[in-house]
């Protein structure tokens, strides 16, 4: 048997001497450290799914399941008994979309807040960089989101929306939702490492925002009363994200100047959250 | 001499720690006191050397910093003063490193082999090798809940000397397995050393300390209260206790 590890470059560097593991290492070599682990980033994600509904009659069948119930029962709500419209065309679909995208990012930031806690005990026990951790919680969100989007296809085309060009823009923007939620989950968790209290108000603040945002009904309803709440809708990117899937479905107008600034957005925080909680790697696990 | 594996100078690790009793919100704001917060010196004032091929062993009573020091080493915990050096990056399992309690052994051994930064491919060629070296049979398909606390040790020790590290931690890990494991471990860490790697062993037996080990340390209270060869140094300790 020969000791050598060929999966850390470090330990070529042995002749030329000693070196410290608790240097802060450049945000290039920190991406590097993350992509060496990405095995590790998937692996966590995927078993948790497989084994989350272990003692169920039906297993994993609940992954879709459990979506498309979500969206039979605001079928028979608001299709069937109310004939809620509120102004939209196809408003179950409309609402479905909402509803699950903005669970994406909803479900991304608060399990990002909670996985610095709930990870506590693999980060004493394996050295890695901590990015990964919030970074497994968005990859299972993403493969949650998956099931999702297939029952949105689902009631789509069985409400007659028949695909079209703009599908293939899908993977643009779950791109750049993708980069909104984990910038987002970065921030909560660097927040909730140092406050513990910060887990108890993120779901008020993400169901504040979820009003915001025109999930449930569209936001011209509450914009043009109150100049505050109109930038505040403006300014809001999970609104316009939420409005790119709509568009990329059912073919809702789509602004371009709010579209371009939301992607600004969208970049910048995943810019921010990054380095934010990168600054303060050797803490979490630690208390 | 041989090169130097591992450098330690002048190591302070402190803990901050809330006791159970903390005053109320309104009080802690008015007078700043009573958070209930104390800081623990673990390791206070720690330095030590070793090189390539030694085998160190840690004793000291409960309490007395030896985990916390090789969670140091391992990069685990950041030090809050001092330095530490190392030739290689260390490798640590101890009995209480956490791993997915529901999934399975071999899916935890996978997870562990990754989170140690060994690459997927390499790890499809080795998992049988891994797998075979746990001797656990059949269990390796059962859930990691319905271990016992030897099996877990065979699959921590197991993972973490699959990636092959040139310097080595086991935290307590080894006592714990039958006496067909501890022979299989044994000789892994032979060879471990015969390639000039460096294990650091923390354990209260005294006996395994010294069948494996060339080099005692003496930990008391967060500081290095013997440091030489290792029947010296378990003599010591066994004349206090």
């Amino acid at each position: 048997m020969t000791v050598h590890d060929d999966s850390h470059p470090e330990s070529d560097d042995q002749d030329q001497g000693l070196f410290s593991l608790d240097k802060s290492v450049t945000s290039r070599a920190y991406v590097a450290e993350i992509w060496k682990r990405r095995d590790f980033a998937l692996s966590l994600p995927i078993e948790e799914l497989q084994s989350s509904h272990k003692d169920t009659l039906f297993g994993n069948i609940w992954h879709l399941g459990n979506p498309l119930l979500t969206a039979g029962v605001y079928y028979l709500v608001f299709g069937k008994f109310l004939e809620v419209s509120r102004g939209v065309d196809n408003f179950v679909v409309w609402l479905i979309i909402g509803v699950f995208t903005y669970q994406l990012t909803s479900g991304t930031i608060l399990g990002g807040a909670s996985s610095i806690t709930s990870r506590q005990g693999l980060m004493r026990s394996f050295r890695f960089p901590r990015a990964i951790v919030p970074i497994s919680n968005m990859i299972g969100e993403l493969l949650a989101f998956a099931f999702q989007f297939l029952v949105i296809v689902i009631f789509a085309f069985a409400t007659g929306v028949g695909p079209s060009r703009r599908w293939f823009l899908l993977p643009v923007i779950l791109l750049i939702h993708t980069a909104f939620n984990l910038g987002g989950s970065f921030i909560a968790a660097r927040l909730n490492d140092g406050f513990r209290d910060i887990q108890q108000l993120i779901p008020f603040v993400l169901r504040l925002a979820m009003y915001a945002s025109g999930v449930m009904f569209p936001l011209d309803r509450i914009v043009g009363r109150n100049d505050l709440v109109d930038w505040l809708v403006r300014l809001n990117p999970i609104a316009s994200l939420i409005n790119f899937y709509r568009w990329m479905i059912l073919g809702t107008e789509l602004n371009v100047a709010t579209s371009a600034l939301t992607v600004v957005e969208s970049l910048l925080i995943l810019w921010f959250g990054f380095r934010f909680f990168k600054v303060a790697e050797y803490r979490y696990g630690q208390s | 001499m041989t090169a130097l594996s591992v450098q330690v100078t002048d190591l302070h690790i402190e803990f901050e720690v809330f006791s159970d009793r903390r005053a109320g919100l309104r009080q802690r704001l008015a007078t700043q006191e009573g958070s209930g917060r104390r800081v623990i010196e673990a390791v206070n004032g720690v330095s030590f050397e070793t090189r390539r091929g030694e085998a160190i062993g840690v004793i000291g009573s409960n309490g007395s910093g030896k985990s916390t020091l090789l969670s140091a080493l391992a990069g685990l915990i950041k030090p809050t003063s001092g330095e530490i050096l190392v030739s290689s990056e260390p490798k640590l399992l101890g009995v209480g490193a956490v791993l997915l309690n529901g999934a399975t052994g071999i899916r935890n051994i996978r997870l562990g082999c990754l989170a140690l930064g060994m690459s997927s491919e390499e790890l499809d060629d080795r998992v049988a090798e891994i797998v075979e070296f746990t001797g656990l049979g059949e269990a390796i398909d059962r859930p990691l809940k319905t271990y016992s606390a030897g099996m877990r040790a065979r699959l921590h020790f197991a993972i973490s000397t699959a990636v092959q590290p040139e310097i080595l931690l086991v935290d307590e890990a080894l006592a714990v397995g039958d006496k067909e494991f501890r022979k299989k471990s044994r000789a892994k860490i032979e060879s471990l050393l015969a390639n000039a790697g460096t294990l650091f062993l923390v354990s209260h037996s005294t006996n395994e300390i010294q069948r494996l080990c060339t080099r005692g340390l003496w930990l008391e209270k967060g500081k290095i209260l013997a440091d030489g060869p290792v029947t010296d140094v378990v003599a010591e300790y066994g004349a206090d206790n």
